[in-house]
């Protein structure tokens, strides 16, 4: 372990101790960074995370439509949006849609993300166009989606064989498939991209040994590759559970929500509060049961798949 | 389904609500419009401003207290106003809709009654057509002087489909019964309809309604009697509305299609739909979208009438009109008072004229001919002006609060979600202050 981190220099530690020195006895003396390294980043997290959460958490408990000043109500808004059917719904199809994007995502972007780490012919070339749609904003892929799945005009028009009457946006399944696929087509490179990086640091060494020993393609991936992966398939599967439960912009463009309620999410029902019904206690409410819900499922996360202690895979290698 | 943008973005949505917070509580406080000595006007966003732009230049050259333009792009607008009208940032004179949009301003105590201005200058109401200067008043009292055009929702259709199909506009709802029938057999869509957008839909529960019921149920329901929506002529409405769906109508897919990006316009002007029910700014968004279709083959024709109906057959619904509100705290209500005045001025009808929107002063009969379409223009304001009601939209009759719900259900009814009675009990649901 300790050539292979001695081989970059520290980013940050004090001039003096940062000298380079013979391997080994360099990272003991490297200066552990002050806490002044970390004041600019937890003044901005106090400023922009913090305190708007706390200003959240008391609106939370008023009535304000936008207009005048806001009412202290109690906990009205909280019993409202707990008894509320549309809100427990919406619960449901966070979770639905964040699992289905993990469940979709990482497989796929695992394979392709080894794909991309190899040394086929083209591969390059297929590889940048591959990663265009992680290019483009939210907004721009769902409005390209809403055109291209129009049921007159767009591509359900030609394939009737696969679509039927292409009434994709008007039932629960579709309307839930439709945000799944755009979002495994928007997001599935950026995985990949974290897998390439990944797939491209295994050490050969690993592979040449696993060839001596007559393994083929199937164990070298099952054996070597995916442990190997195993800190990044943390990461990745982290970052998609992060962004499936905060699912916004598609929903807003895609669906609005419909049919009827069957594709609100939290995200969205907070929103439809606030700047809809301009109804900004109950959607602070809301807001504020899906912080602690993020931040419960986190811990879990983290907790189960063992991200706290994380180590390093490189052991034994060095 | 991830990506580290989102997380910092809902931080920031969080940072917005709380500077909204404690910008409105110094607002507040401190309180009263800008303090530059000028008048900020704020519209929504759109073609329109060009008027506007034009209507503040002359009443700049005359007027010592200087008025200035402030536009919000049209889907941010409402979210905006609300966010700065209590702040010193508000503007003093600002674009509103009619009552149901009015009254939270009211019950909060932003708004100025024009009652004294009108005392000054009777003309400020006995210039406007009393049905739609009368959508602009709360619990008595006038809150909005008419501005921009009135905007009823007609029967648009493609001449040449109905040629085709051997139909004729139709003008009762056996007629529109049979019109579809013929359209399906002859493989159109017979209605377009943008139900994914869940406000087109609305149209067709609020006319027949009107016509079924009259103006009087909507009225009752809207005033807090909530038996009004289970009343027998409620319930004939929505089998009715259930009957056309089921005969075809609006074919199968209407939930995936849209107004706003223009995919059920494109159904009739492309001659895969018969007919399309839409606000009148369907004119002009076709002979943007289709201009050669608009000028041939769009045809119009008002809502068709229903047999044993209580309602006149002349009502309409729709949009009456949007009003220029004034703030109570503006330093300038003299100033205030003279801008106003543009809105029934000659120059002021024939620049909305120009842009395709039909003004609602006793003056714009003279200008029908120098209209975008003068033959539009006459039809409308006939329209308009023998109508012994205007039924303002639903949406905007109810609080804002009331629009997601209300928008919902009517997409679930018509897609078979909700059956009559849940649509009912949705609509008895909705909160009416």
């Amino acid at each position: 372990m300790t050539t292979q981190m001695t081989s970059t220099p520290p980013a940050a530690g004090n001039g003096k101790t940062a000298r380079r020195r013979p391997d080994g006895s360099y990272v003991a003396q490297v200066g552990r960074p002050g806490f002044a390294w970390a004041l600019p980043a937890t003044f901005f997290f106090a400023v922009f995370a913090i305190a708007p959460l706390i200003m959240v958490a008391v609106l939370s408990f008023m009535s304000w439509n936008g207009l005048g000043s806001p009412q202290w109500v109690g906990t009205d808004n909280w019993s409202r949006v707990l008894d509320d059917p549309v809100m427990i719904k919406s619960i449901w199809l966070t979770l639905l849609v964040t699992v289905l994007g993990v469940a979709i995502q990482t497989p796929l972007s695992i394979l392709l993300g080894v794909w991309a780490a190899g040394q086929q012919r083209n591969r390059a070339v297929l590889s940048v166009i591959y990663f265009i749609p992680l290019l483009l904003s939210s907004t721009a892929v769902s409005v390209l989606w809403r055109a291209l799945l129009d049921p007159n005009f767009g591509i359900p028009a030609q394939a009737t064989w696969l679509f039927g009457d292409g009434n994709l946006f008007g039932k629960q399944a579709s309307a839930i498939g439709v945000l799944a696929f755009v979002a495994t087509w928007q997001f599935t490179p950026f995985h990949t991209l974290i897998y390439q990086g990944a797939a491209r640091a295994i050490p050969s060494v690993l592979y040449q040994a696993a060839e001596i020993d007559g393994a083929g393609r199937y164990r070298k991936f099952f054996h070597i590759t995916l442990p190997q992966l195993r800190n990044s398939i943390v990461t990745s599967m982290i970052l998609m559970i992060v962004g499936g439960l905060t699912t916004f912009e598609t929903v807003l463009i895609l669906t609005q929500g419909g049919p009827g309620t069957d594709t609100t999410i939290s995200a969205y029902y907070m929103y439809q509060k606030a700047f809809k019904s301009f109804d900004f206690g109950a959607a602070a409410a809301i807001a504020l049961a899906l912080v602690v819900a993020a931040t419960i499922i986190s811990l879990i996360v983290v907790r189960v798949s063992g991200y706290d202690k994380m180590r390093g895979t490189m052991e034994g290698l060095s | 389904m991830t990506i580290r943008a989102r997380l910092p973005r809902l931080i920031a949505g969080g940072v917005t609500l709380g500077l909204t917070l404690s910008l409105s509580a110094c607002g507040s406080e401190s309180g009263g419009s800008s303090n530059d000595g000028k008048i900020h006007v704020l519209v929504y966003g759109d073609a329109t401003n060009k008027v506007e732009k034009q209507i503040i230049e002359t009443f700049n050259k005359t007027s010592d207290v200087k008025a200035v333009l402030d536009t919000i792009p049209g889907a941010d607008y409402q979210q905006k106003l609300q966010t700065i009208i209590s702040t010193p940032q508000a503007p003093d004179v600002f674009f509103n809709w009619g009552a149901g949009s009015i009254q939270p301003f009211v019950k909060a105590d932003l708004l100025m009654p024009l009652d004294d201005f009108i005392k000054d200058d009777p003309g400020l109401k006995d210039n406007f057509l009393p049905s739609v200067f009368n959508s602009a008043v709360v619990d008595g009292k006038p809150y909005g002087i008419p501005m921009r055009g009135t905007q009823p929702v007609l029967l648009f259709h493609n001449s040449k489909v109905l040629a085709d199909a051997g139909v004729q506009p139709p003008k009762t709802w056996d007629e529109l019964l049979d019109a579809v029938k013929k359209l399906k057999a002859k493989g159109y869509t017979p209605i377009a309809l943008g139900a994914g957008d869940q406000w087109p839909t609305l149209m067709w529960f609020e006319y027949l309604y009107d016509r079924i019921a009259g103006p009087e149920l909507f009225q009752k329901a809207l005033s807090g009697d909530k038996s009004a929506w289970e009343a027998p002529e409620s319930k004939k409405a929505l089998s009715m509305l259930k009957q056309l769906a089921d005969a075809g109508a609006f074919g199968t897919n209407f939930d995936s299609v849209k107004y706003t990006n223009g995919a059920s316009v494109a159904l009739v002007s492309r001659g895969k739909a018969g007919f399309e029910l839409m606000g009148s700014w369907y004119y002009s968004q076709q002979q943007q979208d289709a201009k050669e279709f608009a000028e041939k083959d769009l045809g119009y024709t008002t809502f068709p009438t229903i047999d044993g109906g209580k309602g006149d057959p002349n009502d309409i619904v729709g949009n009456t009109n949007n009003f220029y509100s004034v703030l109570k705290k503006t330093k300038h209500p003299e100033a205030v008072e003279k801008f106003l005045k543009l809105m029934y001025s000659d120059e002021f009808v024939k620049a909305q004229m120009a842009v395709g929107n039909l003004t609602t002063t006793a003056n714009t009969e003279k200008f029908l001919d120098t209209a975008a379409s003068p033959e539009y223009a006459h039809f409308q304001y006939d329209v308009v002006k023998k109508a012994p009601s205007f039924q303002l939209s639903w949406d905007q009759a109810y609080p804002q609060s009331a629009s997601t719900p209300m928008h919902q259900a009517v997409q679930q009814f018509l897609n078979g979600q909700l059956d009559a009675d849940g649509f009912i009990k949705a609509m008895q649901a909705l909160p009416n202050e």
